[in-house]
């Protein structure tokens, strides 16, 4: 089975028009992305996320490298069928009321009908906005446009899902309720590819992350491993007793070989490790 | 699920087409209709000298009339082409709604014709509606005028065939299929002025620098064959190229100046017509395929 996404080698240089240095924005990203998996890429402002993100979609044109969705070029037109996508702060036409919206986006997919109406109900009760259906955009808040942008990006039920800041400027209930419409989505076998900078918020969702920093991936794997720290090693008991702990820590003093650091969880936060990768980077 | 993602889909560019005239519609951009009223109905109060021929009795007003109403509507219709089509893609980029439309299986051409045809709608409709209130006081008033013509010759002892002549030759001044023709004339000119702002808006970094360059090609084109006949007359094969390359570039809006023998009176004959059809139909082929040559590169 071909990946949800494939991105091999990516690199993308803006040349200003009028002379000037170019900017190498991405480079050499390679990024797969299995059917099913919720990747989240992580990375300061200026660093890549946006632009892989729109490579991904044809809206830029790769240097060099290739970007695939489930197989097709993501330049050809084909590709799009199988994508949904909520750009950062979208601004949809204010004119249309949300079910409009959606049966605007619903048709230029090709839905129509009963289909399409029944899609629309259906995506309207899913991001809660069934109460605004009739209500021009220009009067919802920014958590209901993010969700009606969610919404849209569902619309023709695709098999992948990218999302660009999707709890950008979002009170914590709406950036909640973003939260769990992507753990949502996941569990009906979505794929998702997100980039946020609320990095709480990617570890909860996320089964993957990518960590991007000037235009390079710097770090990438599974939550767990990235989380984990590599000279610990990490018991989990159930219901262990005062007695059996004690016992343990005889059996580890005993052996020599190895020293118990302490109990509990030793990991570190992904906002740590993120602030390692990128702030306090030496190079 | 599966969508047709060949260009050229007809129902996908309607749904682009019927979203944009509303988006105009609902951004109230059509109230310039307004004030196309308040002054098509003033026209109809001009009171302009008459001699006492019945010959010429009110035949003033009805040339003003159609003087007013058509001049109006090509300003409108042409303010509408050039500054409505700019401003429609760089709003999309800006509020970002080219990115979602974009990322859905909507091929670039698709949206580029969607757009157009949407804007043409509405110049369309402004003008149907332009057009009925210009045919309904011409109406009213050519009655007026052939009545109190008919009083006149009466007075003067005309023969019956004499009034009817001078009846018909009114009423050839009045609201005639003529007349229909040059409205038709009107939206074709603004058809190809929202093809070459839709251009413009495909490079240009603001409206209002496509509105401004929108209006330079208008005028230009305005004069261009006689900038042609001035500059390429008598210069062999390299004048002719050259003419015919400043025609391409640029469009000869002086085609299109049968609009104003038709308000003199004259007889717009279909060949006339097919013609300025023919034209306006190269020039919008022309333009939106250069439109979605650069759109089609264009990165977001």
């Amino acid at each position: 089975m071909d990946p949800a996404v494939a991105i091999e080698d990516l690199v993308k240089v803006f040349r200003p028009q009028l002379g000037g240095r170019p900017l190498r924005a991405v480079d050499k990203v390679s990024i797969t992305i299995e059917p099913g998996e919720v990747y989240g890429l992580i990375g300061p402002n200026g660093s890549g996320k946006s632009t892989t993100m729109k490579a991904l979609l044809g809206l830029v044109a790769p240097t060099s490298g290739t970007c695939r969705i489930f197989g097709a070029d993501s330049m050809a037109v084909d590709s799009r069928e199988q994508v949904g996508f909520l750009p950062e702060n979208p601004y949809f036409y204010k004119h249309l009321s949300g079910a409009e919206t959606l049966r605007f986006y619903g048709k230029l997919c090709g839905l129509r009908g009963s289909q399409l109406e029944s899609r629309v109900d259906e995506l309207l009760d899913l991001v809660d906005l069934q109460g605004a259906r009739d209500r021009r955009l220009g009067g919802y808040s920014k958590g209901m446009l993010q969700r009606i942008g969610l919404a849209q990006a569902l619309v023709q039920e695709p098999r992948l899902v990218i999302l660009d800041e999707p709890t950008a400027g979002v009170d914590p209930i709406g950036s909640r309720q973003i939260r769990d419409l992507i753990l949502a989505l996941r569990e009906r076998g979505i794929t998702v590819f997100l980039c946020s900078h609320l990095l709480e918020q990617v570890q909860e969702v996320c089964d993957r992350v990518g960590i991007i920093f000037r235009g390079r991936m710097i770090r990438e794997g599974q939550l767990d491993d990235l989380l984990a720290i590599e000279d610990q090693t990490e018991l989990i008991l159930k219901d262990a007793s005062p007695e059996l702990m004690e016992k343990i820590t005889q059996l580890v003093a005993e052996s020599g070989a190895g020293e118990l650091v302490r109990s509990g969880r030793p990991r570190t936060t992904l906002e740590r490790l993120f602030l390692r990768e990128t702030t306090d980077r030496k190079d | 699920m599966s969508s047709p993602t060949r260009p050229l889909n007809p129902r996908r560019i309607t749904v682009l087409a019927v979203n944009t005239f509303t988006q105009l519609m609902r951004m109230k951009v059509v109230y310039f209709l307004g004030i196309f009223v308040v002054i098509a109905i003033a026209a109809n109060f001009l009171d302009l000298p008459t001699h006492a021929a019945p010959e010429s009795a009110g035949v003033g007003v009805l040339y003003a009339i159609k003087n007013t109403c058509i001049g109006l509507m090509s300003m409108f219709s042409l303010v509408l082409a050039v500054v409505a089509t700019g401003l429609l893609l760089p709003k999309d980029a800006e509020d970002r709604t080219l990115y979602t439309i974009l990322a859905k299986p909507v091929p670039r051409l698709d949206y580029l014709l969607g757009k157009l045809f949407g804007i043409s709608a509405l110049i369309f409709l402004s003008l149907v509606v332009m057009d009925l209130l210009m045919t309904g006081i011409l109406t009213y008033r050519t009655n007026q005028v052939v009545e109190t013509q008919q009083q006149m010759a009466a007075a003067l002892g005309y023969s019956p065939e004499m009034t009817a002549r001078l009846e018909m030759e009114t009423r050839a001044l009045g609201p005639t299929w003529n007349l229909q023709g040059a409205v038709l004339v009107v939206f074709m000119r603004a058809v190809v002025m929202a093809s070459v702002a839709l251009l413009l808006s495909t490079f240009s970094t603001s409206t209002l620098f496509t509105a401004i360059v929108g209006f330079l090609v208008l005028f230009v084109g305005f004069f261009q064959a006689d900038a042609r006949e001035y500059y390429f007359s008598g210069t062999g094969l390299l004048g002719r190229l050259g003419s015919a390359g400043m025609s391409i570039v640029l469009p000869d809006l002086q085609l299109y100046n049968v609009i104003d023998a038709v308000i003199e009176g004259k007889l717009l004959t279909a060949a006339s017509l097919l013609k300025v059809a023919a034209v306006t139909l190269f020039y919008f082929v022309l333009y939106t395929f250069a439109s979605w040559l650069i759109f089609a590169r264009k990165e977001f």
